[in-house]
Protein backbone atom coordinates (compact mmCIF):
# COMPACT_ATOMS: atom_id res chain seq x y z
CA UNK A 1 0.00 0.00 0.00
CA UNK A 2 2.36 2.66 0.78
CA UNK A 3 4.66 1.23 -1.77
CA UNK A 4 1.78 2.67 -4.47
CA UNK A 5 2.74 5.79 -2.60
CA UNK A 6 6.29 5.79 -3.48
CA UNK A 7 5.61 4.31 -7.19
CA UNK A 8 3.22 7.28 -7.46
CA UNK A 9 5.09 9.40 -5.90
CA UNK A 10 8.36 8.07 -7.76
CA UNK A 11 7.06 8.17 -11.40
CA UNK A 12 5.67 12.45 -10.84
CA UNK A 13 8.96 13.14 -9.73
CA UNK A 14 9.95 11.51 -12.59
CA UNK A 15 8.52 13.15 -14.98
CA UNK A 16 8.97 16.88 -13.82
CA UNK A 17 12.01 18.80 -15.01
CA UNK A 18 15.79 18.17 -14.50
CA UNK A 19 15.78 16.79 -11.32
CA UNK A 20 13.58 14.36 -13.18
CA UNK A 21 16.06 13.65 -15.22
CA UNK A 22 19.03 13.41 -13.29
CA UNK A 23 16.80 10.91 -11.12
CA UNK A 24 16.14 8.73 -14.14
CA UNK A 25 19.68 8.22 -14.78
CA UNK A 26 21.14 7.67 -11.25
CA UNK A 27 19.00 5.52 -10.66
CA UNK A 28 19.01 3.32 -14.03
CA UNK A 29 20.83 0.07 -11.19
CA UNK A 30 17.59 -0.30 -10.11
CA UNK A 31 15.58 -0.65 -13.37
CA UNK A 32 13.49 -3.59 -13.31
CA UNK A 33 11.20 -3.20 -16.67
CA UNK A 34 12.06 -1.48 -19.86
CA UNK A 35 11.53 1.98 -20.21
CA UNK A 36 8.76 1.79 -23.23
CA UNK A 37 5.04 1.88 -22.22
CA UNK A 38 3.77 0.17 -25.52
CA UNK A 39 2.63 -2.17 -25.93
CA UNK A 40 1.46 -3.24 -22.47
CA UNK A 41 2.61 -6.49 -21.31
CA UNK A 42 -0.61 -8.67 -20.79
CA UNK A 43 -1.84 -9.03 -17.16
CA UNK A 44 -1.51 -12.38 -15.97
CA UNK A 45 -4.86 -13.83 -15.94
CA UNK A 46 -5.17 -15.19 -12.21
CA UNK A 47 -3.38 -13.32 -9.19
CA UNK A 48 -0.29 -14.79 -6.75
CA UNK A 49 -0.94 -18.13 -5.74
CA UNK A 50 -1.99 -18.19 -2.17
CA UNK A 51 -2.90 -20.83 0.28
CA UNK A 52 -5.03 -20.10 3.27
CA UNK A 53 -6.39 -17.11 1.86
CA UNK A 54 -3.42 -15.13 3.18
CA UNK A 55 0.23 -16.55 2.94
CA UNK A 56 1.33 -16.68 -0.41
CA UNK A 57 2.74 -19.82 -1.64
CA UNK A 58 6.09 -18.32 -2.52
CA UNK A 59 6.62 -18.77 1.37
CA UNK A 60 6.36 -22.49 1.35
CA UNK A 61 8.29 -22.76 -1.43
CA UNK A 62 10.95 -20.86 0.20
CA UNK A 63 10.99 -23.18 2.99
CA UNK A 64 10.33 -26.72 1.45
CA UNK A 65 13.57 -27.74 0.91
CA UNK A 66 15.20 -27.13 4.02
CA UNK A 67 11.93 -27.90 6.43
CA UNK A 68 9.56 -29.93 4.03
CA UNK A 69 5.88 -29.87 3.50
CA UNK A 70 4.94 -28.85 7.53
CA UNK A 71 8.12 -26.08 7.82
CA UNK A 72 5.90 -23.50 7.04
CA UNK A 73 3.10 -24.48 9.05
CA UNK A 74 5.59 -25.05 12.30
CA UNK A 75 7.36 -21.33 11.90
CA UNK A 76 3.53 -20.35 12.30
CA UNK A 77 2.45 -21.93 15.27
CA UNK A 78 6.16 -21.87 17.10
CA UNK A 79 5.85 -17.94 16.12
CA UNK A 80 2.30 -17.74 17.89
CA UNK A 81 2.97 -19.69 20.95
CA UNK A 82 6.00 -17.03 21.50
CA UNK A 83 3.89 -14.29 21.17
CA UNK A 84 0.87 -15.55 23.20
CA UNK A 85 3.59 -17.12 26.09
CA UNK A 86 5.86 -14.07 26.42
CA UNK A 87 2.82 -11.73 26.21
CA UNK A 88 3.60 -9.63 23.28
CA UNK A 89 0.47 -10.20 21.90
CA UNK A 90 -2.22 -9.64 25.01
CA UNK A 91 -5.58 -11.08 25.09
CA UNK A 92 -8.20 -8.86 25.87
CA UNK A 93 -11.43 -7.96 24.99
CA UNK A 94 -9.75 -6.66 21.51
CA UNK A 95 -8.93 -10.61 20.38
CA UNK A 96 -13.17 -11.19 20.47
CA UNK A 97 -13.35 -8.54 18.30
CA UNK A 98 -10.57 -9.81 16.03
CA UNK A 99 -12.48 -13.05 16.04
CA UNK A 100 -15.49 -11.94 15.56
CA UNK A 101 -14.58 -9.76 12.93
CA UNK A 102 -12.40 -12.48 11.21
CA UNK A 103 -15.34 -15.18 11.24
CA UNK A 104 -17.58 -12.47 9.85
CA UNK A 105 -14.51 -11.86 6.64
CA UNK A 106 -14.50 -15.48 6.14
CA UNK A 107 -17.61 -16.19 5.86
CA UNK A 108 -18.61 -13.95 3.48
CA UNK A 109 -15.96 -14.32 1.62
CA UNK A 110 -16.51 -17.59 0.82
CA UNK A 111 -20.31 -16.65 0.74
CA UNK A 112 -20.10 -14.32 -1.90
CA UNK A 113 -16.62 -14.51 -3.31
CA UNK A 114 -17.41 -16.62 -6.93
CA UNK A 115 -20.07 -14.43 -7.07
CA UNK A 116 -18.25 -11.07 -6.86
CA UNK A 117 -15.68 -12.43 -9.15
CA UNK A 118 -18.41 -13.71 -11.55
CA UNK A 119 -19.79 -10.51 -11.87
CA UNK A 120 -16.31 -8.56 -12.10
CA UNK A 121 -15.29 -10.98 -15.06
CA UNK A 122 -19.13 -10.52 -16.70
CA UNK A 123 -17.80 -6.55 -16.52
CA UNK A 124 -14.99 -7.10 -18.36
CA UNK A 125 -16.37 -9.52 -20.88
CA UNK A 126 -19.27 -7.09 -21.57
CA UNK A 127 -16.79 -4.71 -22.93
CA UNK A 128 -15.04 -7.22 -24.76
CA UNK A 129 -18.55 -8.62 -26.26
CA UNK A 130 -19.45 -5.23 -27.32
CA UNK A 131 -16.05 -4.32 -29.06
CA UNK A 132 -16.17 -7.94 -31.11
CA UNK A 133 -20.06 -7.26 -31.47
CA UNK A 134 -18.87 -4.34 -32.93
CA UNK A 135 -15.92 -5.59 -35.37
CA UNK A 136 -18.68 -8.39 -36.25
CA UNK A 137 -20.85 -6.22 -37.87
CA UNK A 138 -18.19 -4.51 -40.18
CA UNK A 139 -16.99 -7.40 -41.00
CA UNK A 140 -20.29 -9.33 -41.94
CA UNK A 141 -21.54 -5.74 -43.65
CA UNK A 142 -18.19 -5.51 -45.47
CA UNK A 143 -18.49 -9.11 -46.80
CA UNK A 144 -22.43 -8.47 -47.94
CA UNK A 145 -20.38 -5.43 -49.50
CA UNK A 146 -17.87 -8.31 -51.38
CA UNK A 147 -20.59 -10.29 -52.08
CA UNK A 148 -22.86 -7.50 -53.64
CA UNK A 149 -20.30 -5.67 -55.73
CA UNK A 150 -19.42 -9.35 -57.09
CA UNK A 151 -22.79 -9.55 -58.20
CA UNK A 152 -22.94 -6.08 -59.62
CA UNK A 153 -20.02 -7.52 -62.24
CA UNK A 154 -21.60 -10.51 -62.61
CA UNK A 155 -24.96 -8.41 -63.54
CA UNK A 156 -22.52 -6.53 -65.98
CA UNK A 157 -21.46 -8.92 -67.98
CA UNK A 158 -25.16 -9.45 -68.78
CA UNK A 159 -25.83 -6.03 -70.15
CA UNK A 160 -25.09 -6.80 -73.70
CA UNK A 161 -27.25 -9.46 -73.43
CA UNK A 162 -29.99 -7.25 -72.46
CA UNK A 163 -28.95 -4.86 -74.43
CA UNK A 164 -29.42 -7.30 -77.29
CA UNK A 165 -32.59 -7.86 -76.65
CA UNK A 166 -33.60 -4.48 -76.08
CA UNK A 167 -32.59 -4.02 -79.71
CA UNK A 168 -34.81 -6.84 -81.37
CA UNK A 169 -37.82 -5.62 -79.10
CA UNK A 170 -37.52 -1.94 -80.65
CA UNK A 171 -36.45 -3.50 -84.08
CA UNK A 172 -39.87 -5.34 -83.89
CA UNK A 173 -41.97 -2.94 -82.59
CA UNK A 174 -40.54 -0.20 -85.53
CA UNK A 175 -41.28 -3.47 -88.17
CA UNK A 176 -44.66 -4.13 -86.81
CA UNK A 177 -45.50 -0.21 -86.94
CA UNK A 178 -44.30 -0.55 -90.49
CA UNK A 179 -46.73 -2.71 -91.65
CA UNK A 180 -49.38 -1.63 -90.29
CA UNK A 181 -48.83 1.57 -92.07
CA UNK A 182 -48.22 -0.10 -95.56
CA UNK A 183 -51.60 -2.02 -94.76
CA UNK A 184 -53.23 1.49 -94.18
CA UNK A 185 -52.05 2.54 -97.04
CA UNK A 186 -52.98 -0.19 -99.26
CA UNK A 187 -56.07 0.29 -97.87
CA UNK A 188 -57.06 3.10 -98.48
CA UNK A 189 -55.18 3.14 -101.74
CA UNK A 190 -57.68 0.28 -102.35
CA UNK A 191 -61.05 2.37 -101.48
CA UNK A 192 -60.03 5.17 -103.23
CA UNK A 193 -60.17 2.70 -106.29
CA UNK A 194 -63.33 1.20 -105.42
CA UNK A 195 -65.27 4.46 -105.42
CA UNK A 196 -63.62 5.39 -108.37
CA UNK A 197 -64.58 1.72 -110.08
CA UNK A 198 -67.92 2.46 -108.51
CA UNK A 199 -68.09 5.41 -109.80
CA UNK A 200 -67.46 4.60 -113.68
CA UNK A 201 -70.02 1.61 -112.93
CA UNK A 202 -72.75 3.95 -112.20
CA UNK A 203 -72.26 6.08 -115.10
CA UNK A 204 -72.07 3.17 -117.03
CA UNK A 205 -75.17 1.67 -116.04
CA UNK A 206 -76.92 5.08 -116.02
CA UNK A 207 -75.85 5.82 -119.53
CA UNK A 208 -77.23 2.65 -120.59
CA UNK A 209 -80.84 2.90 -119.02
CA UNK A 210 -80.92 6.32 -120.30
CA UNK A 211 -80.24 4.72 -123.74
CA UNK A 212 -82.48 2.08 -123.35
CA UNK A 213 -85.54 4.51 -121.69
CA UNK A 214 -84.60 6.65 -124.92
CA UNK A 215 -84.80 4.08 -127.73
CA UNK A 216 -88.18 1.84 -126.08
CA UNK A 217 -90.02 5.83 -125.98
CA UNK A 218 -88.25 6.69 -129.47
CA UNK A 219 -90.08 2.99 -130.89
CA UNK A 220 -93.48 3.42 -128.54
CA UNK A 221 -93.22 7.09 -130.33
CA UNK A 222 -92.93 5.94 -133.62
CA UNK A 223 -95.56 3.38 -133.84
CA UNK A 224 -98.47 5.41 -135.50
CA UNK A 225 -102.09 4.49 -135.13
CA UNK A 226 -102.14 2.87 -138.63
CA UNK A 227 -99.52 0.63 -138.12
CA UNK A 228 -101.17 -0.11 -134.67
CA UNK A 229 -104.16 -1.29 -136.56
CA UNK A 230 -102.43 -3.38 -138.97
CA UNK A 231 -100.38 -5.41 -136.78
CA UNK A 232 -103.75 -6.23 -134.49
CA UNK A 233 -105.43 -7.10 -136.93
CA UNK A 234 -102.27 -9.52 -137.68
CA UNK A 235 -102.32 -10.60 -135.03
CA UNK A 236 -105.46 -11.25 -134.61
CA UNK A 237 -105.56 -13.11 -138.19
CA UNK A 238 -102.50 -14.99 -136.69
CA UNK A 239 -104.41 -15.75 -133.78
CA UNK A 240 -107.47 -17.46 -135.90
CA UNK A 241 -105.11 -18.96 -137.93
CA UNK A 242 -103.17 -21.06 -134.64
CA UNK A 243 -106.32 -21.35 -133.21
CA UNK A 244 -107.72 -23.90 -136.39
CA UNK A 245 -104.09 -25.38 -136.67
CA UNK A 246 -104.32 -26.33 -132.84
CA UNK A 247 -108.02 -27.29 -133.11
CA UNK A 248 -107.34 -29.35 -136.31
CA UNK A 249 -104.93 -31.05 -134.14
CA UNK A 250 -106.60 -31.52 -131.29
CA UNK A 251 -109.05 -33.48 -133.59
CA UNK A 252 -106.65 -35.82 -134.79
CA UNK B 1 -11.56 0.50 32.48
CA UNK B 2 -13.48 3.56 32.02
CA UNK B 3 -10.65 5.53 31.09
CA UNK B 4 -9.49 2.35 28.80
CA UNK B 5 -12.89 2.19 26.90
CA UNK B 6 -12.26 6.28 25.65
CA UNK B 7 -8.91 5.89 25.26
CA UNK B 8 -9.53 4.15 21.35
CA UNK B 9 -11.23 8.06 20.72
CA UNK B 10 -8.00 10.02 21.62
CA UNK B 11 -6.00 10.99 18.50
CA UNK B 12 -3.08 9.30 18.41
CA UNK B 13 0.14 10.82 18.79
CA UNK B 14 3.53 9.55 18.62
CA UNK B 15 6.83 10.45 19.86
CA UNK B 16 4.50 14.64 19.24
CA UNK B 17 3.44 13.64 15.55
CA UNK B 18 0.19 13.47 15.04
CA UNK B 19 -0.93 10.15 13.23
CA UNK B 20 -4.31 11.25 12.29
CA UNK B 21 -2.92 12.41 9.38
CA UNK B 22 -1.60 8.86 8.29
CA UNK B 23 -5.19 7.80 9.29
CA UNK B 24 -6.70 9.93 7.24
CA UNK B 25 -4.40 9.55 4.09
CA UNK B 26 -4.97 5.65 4.38
CA UNK B 27 -7.93 5.40 2.00
CA UNK B 28 -6.19 7.03 -0.66
CA UNK B 29 -3.39 4.12 -0.62
CA UNK B 30 -5.82 1.63 -0.57
CA UNK B 31 -7.93 2.49 -3.39
CA UNK B 32 -6.27 1.51 -7.01
CA UNK B 33 -5.98 4.21 -9.24
CA UNK B 34 -7.54 3.13 -13.15
CA UNK B 35 -4.40 2.11 -15.02
CA UNK B 36 -3.93 2.90 -18.41
CA UNK B 37 -5.49 -0.73 -20.04
CA UNK B 38 -8.48 -1.37 -21.32
CA UNK B 39 -9.39 -4.29 -19.47
CA UNK B 40 -8.72 -4.52 -15.88
CA UNK B 41 -7.92 -6.80 -13.00
CA UNK B 42 -11.38 -7.42 -11.15
CA UNK B 43 -10.65 -4.68 -7.94
CA UNK B 44 -9.95 -2.19 -10.58
CA UNK B 45 -13.37 -2.88 -13.11
CA UNK B 46 -15.37 -3.53 -9.71
CA UNK B 47 -14.63 -0.02 -8.14
CA UNK B 48 -15.20 1.15 -11.47
CA UNK B 49 -18.63 -0.35 -11.68
CA UNK B 50 -19.28 0.75 -7.84
CA UNK B 51 -18.19 4.44 -8.97
CA UNK B 52 -19.96 4.83 -11.87
CA UNK B 53 -23.17 3.24 -10.57
CA UNK B 54 -23.15 5.60 -7.49
CA UNK B 55 -22.19 8.97 -9.09
CA UNK B 56 -25.07 8.10 -11.86
CA UNK B 57 -27.86 7.46 -9.00
CA UNK B 58 -26.28 10.64 -6.87
CA UNK B 59 -26.83 12.97 -9.44
CA UNK B 60 -29.72 11.51 -11.48
CA UNK B 61 -32.49 14.18 -9.36
CA UNK B 62 -29.81 16.84 -9.79
CA UNK B 63 -30.11 19.57 -12.28
CA UNK B 64 -27.24 20.09 -14.38
CA UNK B 65 -25.81 22.98 -12.07
CA UNK B 66 -25.68 19.95 -9.28
CA UNK B 67 -23.61 18.20 -11.65
CA UNK B 68 -20.10 20.27 -10.54
CA UNK B 69 -20.62 18.60 -7.50
CA UNK B 70 -20.36 14.68 -8.59
CA UNK B 71 -16.87 13.88 -7.90
CA UNK B 72 -17.23 15.76 -4.56
CA UNK B 73 -20.11 13.86 -3.47
CA UNK B 74 -18.63 10.51 -5.11
CA UNK B 75 -15.17 10.82 -3.00
CA UNK B 76 -16.39 11.73 -0.04
CA UNK B 77 -18.52 8.70 0.08
CA UNK B 78 -15.77 6.44 -1.02
CA UNK B 79 -13.87 7.94 1.17
CA UNK B 80 -15.94 7.93 4.63
CA UNK B 81 -17.00 4.12 3.25
CA UNK B 82 -13.03 3.09 3.76
CA UNK B 83 -12.56 4.93 6.94
CA UNK B 84 -15.78 3.62 8.66
CA UNK B 85 -15.03 0.03 7.77
CA UNK B 86 -11.57 0.22 8.27
CA UNK B 87 -12.37 1.47 11.43
CA UNK B 88 -13.89 -1.87 12.57
CA UNK B 89 -10.93 -4.10 12.59
CA UNK B 90 -9.11 -4.09 16.02
CA UNK B 91 -6.38 -1.76 17.42
CA UNK B 92 -7.50 1.00 14.16
CA UNK B 93 -8.45 4.53 14.82
CA UNK B 94 -11.33 5.70 12.99
CA UNK B 95 -11.24 9.51 12.34
CA UNK B 96 -14.94 9.98 11.78
CA UNK B 97 -15.42 9.52 15.59
CA UNK B 98 -13.30 12.62 16.05
CA UNK B 99 -16.36 15.17 16.13
CA UNK B 100 -13.66 17.86 14.67
CA UNK B 101 -13.50 16.03 11.46
CA UNK B 102 -16.76 15.43 11.03
CA UNK B 103 -17.77 18.97 11.69
CA UNK B 104 -14.79 20.07 9.45
CA UNK B 105 -16.60 18.14 6.57
CA UNK B 106 -20.15 19.30 7.02
CA UNK B 107 -20.31 22.94 7.85
CA UNK B 108 -18.16 23.99 4.87
CA UNK B 109 -20.26 21.92 2.56
CA UNK B 110 -23.34 22.48 4.00
CA UNK B 111 -22.67 26.35 4.26
CA UNK B 112 -21.90 26.21 0.35
CA UNK B 113 -25.04 24.52 -0.62
CA UNK B 114 -26.72 27.91 1.25
CA UNK B 115 -24.26 30.51 0.06
CA UNK B 116 -25.01 29.02 -3.72
CA UNK B 117 -29.05 29.12 -3.08
CA UNK B 118 -28.66 32.20 -1.68
CA UNK B 119 -26.90 34.20 -4.65
CA UNK B 120 -28.19 32.89 -7.52
CA UNK B 121 -32.02 32.26 -6.36
CA UNK B 122 -32.49 34.26 -3.19
CA UNK B 123 -36.22 34.27 -3.16
CA UNK B 124 -36.70 30.62 -3.88
CA UNK B 125 -34.11 30.02 -1.13
CA UNK B 126 -35.83 32.56 1.40
CA UNK B 127 -39.41 30.55 -0.29
CA UNK B 128 -37.83 27.16 2.07
CA UNK B 129 -38.64 28.79 5.18
CA UNK B 130 -42.45 28.40 4.75
CA UNK B 131 -44.01 25.57 3.91
CA UNK B 132 -46.76 25.73 1.66
CA UNK B 133 -50.53 25.48 2.92
CA UNK B 134 -49.66 27.20 6.33
CA UNK B 135 -52.39 28.91 8.56
CA UNK B 136 -51.96 32.48 8.72
CA UNK B 137 -51.62 32.77 12.34
CA UNK B 138 -49.04 30.14 12.21
CA UNK B 139 -46.43 31.84 9.95
CA UNK B 140 -44.17 33.17 12.20
CA UNK B 141 -43.89 30.91 14.14
CA UNK B 142 -43.40 28.33 11.78
CA UNK B 143 -40.46 31.00 10.12
CA UNK B 144 -38.37 30.62 13.00
CA UNK B 145 -38.89 26.99 13.24
CA UNK B 146 -37.59 26.54 9.82
CA UNK B 147 -34.69 28.86 10.71
CA UNK B 148 -33.47 26.99 13.37
CA UNK B 149 -33.96 23.93 11.43
CA UNK B 150 -32.00 25.01 8.82
CA UNK B 151 -28.57 25.94 11.24
CA UNK B 152 -29.12 22.89 12.90
CA UNK B 153 -28.52 20.95 9.72
CA UNK B 154 -24.87 20.81 9.86
CA UNK B 155 -24.60 20.09 13.02
CA UNK B 156 -26.86 17.34 12.94
CA UNK B 157 -24.61 15.74 9.79
CA UNK B 158 -22.00 16.25 11.79
CA UNK B 159 -23.03 15.01 15.61
CA UNK B 160 -25.25 12.13 13.57
CA UNK B 161 -21.83 10.44 12.00
CA UNK B 162 -19.78 10.89 15.24
CA UNK B 163 -22.13 9.54 17.02
CA UNK B 164 -23.24 6.43 15.30
CA UNK B 165 -19.43 5.74 14.84
CA UNK B 166 -18.69 6.38 18.49
CA UNK B 167 -21.12 4.61 20.13
CA UNK B 168 -21.01 1.50 17.76
CA UNK B 169 -17.23 1.20 19.01
CA UNK B 170 -17.95 1.82 22.36
CA UNK B 171 -20.60 -1.22 22.10
CA UNK B 172 -18.67 -3.23 20.30
CA UNK B 173 -15.65 -2.56 22.92
CA UNK B 174 -17.93 -3.12 26.04
CA UNK B 175 -19.69 -6.30 24.98
CA UNK B 176 -16.15 -7.62 23.78
CA UNK B 177 -14.97 -6.99 27.46
CA UNK B 178 -17.79 -8.49 28.87
CA UNK B 179 -17.79 -11.50 26.75
CA UNK B 180 -14.01 -11.97 28.08
CA UNK B 181 -15.16 -11.34 31.86
CA UNK B 182 -17.52 -13.67 31.80
CA UNK B 183 -15.79 -16.76 29.92
CA UNK B 184 -13.97 -17.82 32.84
CA UNK B 185 -17.06 -17.87 34.97
CA UNK B 186 -19.99 -18.42 33.35
CA UNK B 187 -18.80 -19.87 29.78
CA UNK B 188 -22.70 -20.43 28.27
CA UNK B 189 -23.22 -16.68 28.57
CA UNK B 190 -20.17 -15.79 27.53
CA UNK B 191 -21.12 -17.45 24.28
CA UNK B 192 -24.65 -15.77 24.25
CA UNK B 193 -22.64 -12.51 24.52
CA UNK B 194 -20.67 -13.73 21.75
CA UNK B 195 -23.02 -14.06 19.34
CA UNK B 196 -24.30 -10.50 20.44
CA UNK B 197 -20.87 -9.73 19.66
CA UNK B 198 -21.14 -11.37 15.82
CA UNK B 199 -24.43 -9.77 15.47
CA UNK B 200 -23.66 -6.60 16.18
CA UNK B 201 -20.57 -6.79 14.24
CA UNK B 202 -22.74 -7.33 11.54
CA UNK B 203 -24.78 -4.36 12.41
CA UNK B 204 -22.11 -2.27 12.75
CA UNK B 205 -20.75 -3.16 9.48
CA UNK B 206 -23.68 -2.18 8.06
CA UNK B 207 -23.99 1.10 9.89
CA UNK B 208 -20.69 2.27 8.56
CA UNK B 209 -21.64 2.23 5.27
CA UNK B 210 -25.41 3.34 5.47
CA UNK B 211 -23.80 6.61 7.64
CA UNK B 212 -21.71 7.57 5.24
CA UNK B 213 -24.79 7.14 2.82
CA UNK B 214 -26.88 9.18 4.82
CA UNK B 215 -24.15 11.80 4.84
CA UNK B 216 -23.81 12.15 1.40
CA UNK B 217 -27.17 11.95 0.29
CA UNK B 218 -28.33 14.61 2.76
CA UNK B 219 -25.92 16.79 1.31
CA UNK B 220 -26.75 16.41 -2.00
CA UNK B 221 -30.64 17.33 -1.21
CA UNK B 222 -29.32 20.03 0.51
CA UNK B 223 -27.58 21.14 -2.76
CA UNK B 224 -30.88 19.86 -4.90
CA UNK B 225 -33.24 22.52 -3.03
CA UNK B 226 -30.66 25.47 -3.55
CA UNK B 227 -28.88 24.74 -6.74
Amino acid sequence: MLSRLVFVSASALKSSGPLGAGLVQASRSLHTSSQSLAPVPPLPEKGGKVRHGIIPEELFQLLYPKTGVTGPYMLGTGLLVYLLSKEIYVINHETLVVASIGAIAVYGIKKFGPSVAAFADKLNEEKVAKAQEVKDLAMSSLTQAIEDEKKEQWRVEGRSVLFDAKRNNVAMLLETNYRERIHMVTNEVKRRLDYQIALQHLHRRMEQEHMVSWVEKNVVGSITPQQEKESIAKCITDLKALAKATQAKAAV
Amino acid sequence: MTLSLFNQFASPVLLGIPLIALAILLPWTLLPSPANRWLTNRLLSLQGSFIGGFTKQLVLPLNPGGHKWALLFTSLMVYLITINLLGLLPYTFTPTTQLSLNMGLAIPLWLATVIIGMRNQPTHSLAHFLPEGTPTLLIPVLVIIETISLFIRPLALGVRLTANLTAGHLLIHLIAMATNVLFPLMPSVAILTGTLLLLLTLLEIAVAMIQAYVFVLLLSLYLQENV
